[in-house]
């Protein structure tokens, strides 16, 4: 996952792009004709000091390698802030990302 | 108050305030399993957050007049309710639900995601607020190249 994370002002402005082809259950049956293999992020997170700072549950709508864009506060120049997000099919990834 | 009281109370107490962290990890897709799956934008909010009366106030969605491209529509949807949750819908794919954000403690609704949209409709966002209210906002566009694969 590449993750930008920059502080202006007290607000941290954070953006992210998760590497996940986000396939539809039309795209799945079309390709492999079992509409089950259909993959994309089911949950997003993102914590700064084991505080959760951002949270999504999501479906396969987002496009394909999805964006996320989003402000927060309560944190400054140096931390990091880790992001996770989960799979329908249960495969977990984990980033971090220094905030500048 | 006896001191066996006390400490089960105390207890108690510590417990009520160790959880809220952890309870602010909602995964909606297993609270609200049946949203996801919802074909119409009304079936999917009545799912997701029972029968509401939505107030048509307070939330700007921002998204291209025309979508050149459906597979990759930015959006973007900022208001300054203060919502435990805010559900993004739409009218032009199979199932209704895109996302839910779950707004931290003292965080602002400000987020920009890109979706997928098969041809042209209106995206509708809900958040939850705090005062337990439900707002709404919408915003149609068109869409000239459906992104979905059919």
């Amino acid at each position: 996952m590449k993750i930008k994370a920059k502080l202006k002002g007290n607000i941290i402005h954070v953006k992210a792009m998760a590497k996940h082809e986000m396939s539809t259950y039309n795209q799945a049956e079309k390709r492999s004709g079992n509409k089950e293999d259909a993959n994309f992020i089911t949950h997003i997170t993102a914590s700064v000091n084991e505080k959760t700072v951002f949270e999504a549950s999501t479906s396969q709508f987002l496009s394909k390698n999805p964006i996320f864009k989003f402000k927060f506060k309560g944190a400054g120049k140096g931390d990091v802030l880790t992001m996770t997000w989960v799979d329908r099919k249960g495969n977990t990834k984990t980033s971090t990302s220094k905030i500048k | 108050m006896e001191r066996r009281q006390f400490i089960s109370l105390s207890a108690l107490v510590t417990t009520a305030a160790m959880f809220p962290a952890q309870l602010s990890a909602v995964d909606f897709r297993e609270t609200k399993p049946t949203s996801w799956t919802a074909h119409s934008v009304d079936e999917a909010i009545k799912e997701m957050y029972g029968d509401v009366t939505l107030i048509n106030k307070g939330i700007t969605i921002g998204t291209p007049d025309i979508a050149s491209n459906g597979a990759n529509i930015p959006v973007s949807i900022t208001s300054d309710i203060s919502a435990k949750s805010i559900a993004l819908f739409q009218d032009a794919n199979p199932e209704a639900a895109v996302a839910v954000f779950t707004v931290p403690d003292g965080g602002s609704i400000d987020y920009n995601i890109k979706i997928k949209m098969g041809k042209s409709g209106t995206i509708t966002a809900v958040a939850e607020g705090t005062d337990g209210n439900f707002y709404s906002g919408t915003r149609t566009l068109e869409v000239a190249l459906g992104g979905c694969d059919g």
